[in-house]
């Protein structure tokens, strides 16, 4: 590992999402791998990106199981532009979306999607994803 | 009537009177022990000695350790009629109903609905006239959340997950040609305040098409514990004031639409987020009792609030808890509704259940799989003896069921009631010396955690703390170690793993852009042409009726009577009530 500080990644969910099984799960799995998590709940994409201005963390991960990750993700990546994050940050979405959906989630811009996976994949994406901003 | 005891130690005081009948004679256990022993040491290998006793893991399990072989010494005192009895009696271990599913099959209800209010209109009279026998309306997230279609929130989710209702014309859509005075209706509400929202506007349809509510048969889920500890959401009302609704709906319902099912205690959703199946029993038990507490406050007879209690319950992976949890929670909500609230009539101690596969436990990894496992859990429900059942389609983990995943869930049913014969004796698992010592220990430690939390102040406290939110963390977080490093054997995930796995590629409704437009342009006509005057006095009285102590209900009833929306109803709540904080958990 390149970097000796610790990787700082904020977890959130679009508003109206009400499953979070998932994210929780991921939160313990990052910790324990030496992360810092900010678990921050529900919000709308302007919301989520103020919150990583603020915290200035590396990595925003979005946990999604209902829908809309394509709009919300979609304004998620205009917000960090607009906010000038977009570069500095990985972003990374998991839970469940039509599989013929990552293609188009990469393009707007997600560096990690993930509809299952093991901590040591998510982990290492995250590192590497870290890495290549660095 | 409240002592300051625990239900814990009322029970107990109870169920110690009277002299005990015990079935086996003192001799014949003495002679049962000596050979154990001997049998134990000279017969049973020395690993398996070690190992007697095993802790099973699963998904969503108990920890509940278990020996090799059970025998009579694993319940010595049992008595016949305290502990057993007959089905359709008292403490109704062995079943609701004398004949149990040879006088009536469970009821056969499968969760389905998306789409525009016109398009699952169509969809429910399809499964009408295909011999369903009930509806079962499930709501798009917007509205699940209590957002209007048009607000920034809802953006990119109308419809998606079910059907998006802002206001009356919706209802009248989506019922429209359905004798709702002939065909129950369950409306998955969720929350208090969801439902004090949605289903005044389903009672006003039924008064604008001249259907009294008297007549109006249904239910609705209206449970604290969804809406303050279970859902991820991005604003939350007070606990306290979230139980206060709850209890608002339940005496509202109870007093004007007696058929109706004023609330489905929910235990499947928190146990499907993340507790043990004893956590599950425990807190619906314990809210059950807060319920009946709070409404001797209100000066309403547990007779008349217990009769349309209903629980809703999650089996799953480990079959013979399952079928053992049915049975111990039956007995014990018996013993409280005898005892604690000392109930006359049998049938307000009846802990009738909805039952759902459990959904967690299906895998995205050969979903086929699911299959397989939701027939176990199937058939753990009904040897358990359950209502109602919903078996979950084999691509839940992915999405709501598609037609095929449906169809196959609905025939997983119909397999195990007319070709397995297990519904031709009732409580077929009873004096199994296993079954019944499982029983006992699971009353026993459901018991014991309503008795925690009582200690701790009661269950609003615990929501209010944060302890339930941690106690689930905490679970989620060890299970998803446990399965990461194997000790929770998964097929096809983390056991006998495809080298070469490859997802695949399931049916996911897709948002529907067209809709989302409709239901906006209906909002923007609905607010142009009601009285605005006249909508604004109702929310305001709303505030007030939150405020004040007067029946949010009522109040909302005449909110939905002036085309009042979900969203202005929700931000109404929130004036009044203020925002809470969630506890974080870690």
């Amino acid at each position: 590992m390149a970097s000796k500080k610790k990787i700082r990644v904020l977890l959130a969910q679009f508003p109206l999402e009400t499953h979070s099984r998932g994210i929780i799960a991921v939160a313990g799995m990052l910790r324990d791998a030496g992360m810092e998590v900010i678990l921050m709940g529900n919000a709308l994409p302007k919301q989520i990106v103020e919150t990583a201005v603020q915290e200035y963390v590396d990595v925003i991960g979005i946990s999604t199981y209902c829908g809309g990750e394509l709009a919300l993700g979609g304004d998620l990546m205009k917000a960090a532009e607009e906010r000038g994050i977009k570069k500095r940050t990985s972003f990374l979405i998991g839970g469940i979306f039509p599989p013929k959906d990552i293609p188009k989630l990469k393009n707007i811009g997600f560096d990690g999607t993930f509809l299952s996976a093991t901590k040591e994949e998510i982990v290492s994406c995250i590192q590497s994803a870290v890495a290549a901003k660095n | 009537m409240d002592s300051g005891k625990t239900t814990k130690e009322i029970l107990k005081a109870k169920l110690a009177e009277g002299e005990p009948t015990p079935l086996y004679n003192p001799e014949a256990l003495a002679k049962i022990k000596d050979n154990f022993a001997v049998w134990k040491e000279t017969v049973v290998q020395e690993k398996d000695r070690k190992n007697w006793e095993v802790t099973p893991k699963t998904i969503l399990g108990s920890d509940i350790p278990r020996s090799l072989l059970y025998t009579p010494i694993d319940n010595e005192n049992l008595d016949y009629a305290k502990d057993l009895g007959f089905s359709g009696q008292e403490p109704f271990t062995r079943g609701l109903h004398a004949n149990m599913y040879r006088g009536r099959t469970w009821t056969l209800r499968q969760l389905s609905a998306a789409g525009s209010p016109a398009e699952v209109n169509n969809r429910l009279k399809m499964l009408l006239e295909r011999g369903a026998t009930g509806t079962n309306l499930a709501l798009d997230l917007a509205t699940v959340q209590m957002f209007d279609s048009d607000e920034p929130e809802s953006m990119g989710q109308v419809g998606t997950v079910g059907v998006p209702i802002d206001c009356v014309e919706d209802m009248e859509a989506i019922y429209k040609d359905i004798p709702i005075d002939q065909i129950s209706a369950s409306i998955v509400t969720h929350y208090p305040r969801n439902t004090s929202i949605i289903f005044p506007m389903y009672l006003v349809m039924a008064e604008r098409r001249g259907i009294p509510w008297d007549k109006l048969p249904g239910s609705v889920q209206n449970d604290f514990i969804m809406e303050s500890v279970v859902r991820s959401a991005s604003e939350y009302i007070p606990p306290r004031d979230d139980f206060r609704v709850q209890c608002d709906n339940i005496e509202f319902i109870r007093k004007y639409v007696p058929r109706w099912n004023f609330i489905t205690l929910n235990g499947y959703n928190l146990r499907e987020w993340g507790t043990s199946g004893i956590t599950e029993m425990a807190v619906a038990i314990a809210n059950g009792v807060e319920i009946l507490k709070d409404m001797g406050k209100r000066g309403y007879d547990p007779d008349w609030v217990g009769e349309r209690l209903a629980f809703f319950w999650s089996p799953a992976n480990d079959f013979f808890e399952e079928v053992a949890r049915l049975r111990a929670v039956r007995r014990l909500w018996y013993r409280i509704m005898k005892y604690r609230f000392n109930c006359k009539n049998p049938r307000s101690m009846w802990s009738k259940c909805h039952v759902q596969t459990s959904g967690v436990s299906l895998m995205r990894e050969e979903p086929m799989a699911n299959v397989t496992r939701s027939a176990y859990h199937a058939m753990a429900a009904a040897l358990g003896g359950a209502q109602s059942l919903h078996v979950d389609g084999y691509d839940e983990a992915f999405s709501i069921p598609s037609d095929v995943a449906n169809l196959l869930a609905l025939r997983t049913q119909q397999i195990l009631e007319a070709e397995t014969q297990i519904t031709q004796v009732v409580d077929p698992l009873a004096g199994s010396f296993y079954v019944e010592a499982l029983t006992n220990k699971i009353e026993a430690l459901i018991l014991d955690e309503i008795d925690e939390i009582e200690k701790m102040g009661g269950l609003v406290d615990v929501v209010d703390s944060g302890w339930l939110h941690n106690k689930a963390s905490r679970y989620i977080q060890r299970e998803q170690k446990m399965i990461e490093d194997g000790t929770i054997k998964i097929v096809a995930r983390n056991y006998f793993r495809d080298p070469n796995l490859e997802m695949p590629e399931i049916w996911v409704k897709e948002y529907d852009p067209a809709l989302a437009k409709a239901m906006m342009d209906k909002l923007a006509r609905v607010r142009s042409q009601r009285n605005n005057e006249k909508a604004d006095n109702t929310i305001k009285a709303l505030i007030d009726a939150c405020k004040k102590g007067g029946n949010v209900m009522a109040a909302c009833v005449e909110c939905a009577r002036a085309d009042v929306t979900v969203g202005e109803m929700r931000r109404a709540f929130v004036k009044a009530f203020g925002l809470w904080k969630t506890p974080i958990y870690a």
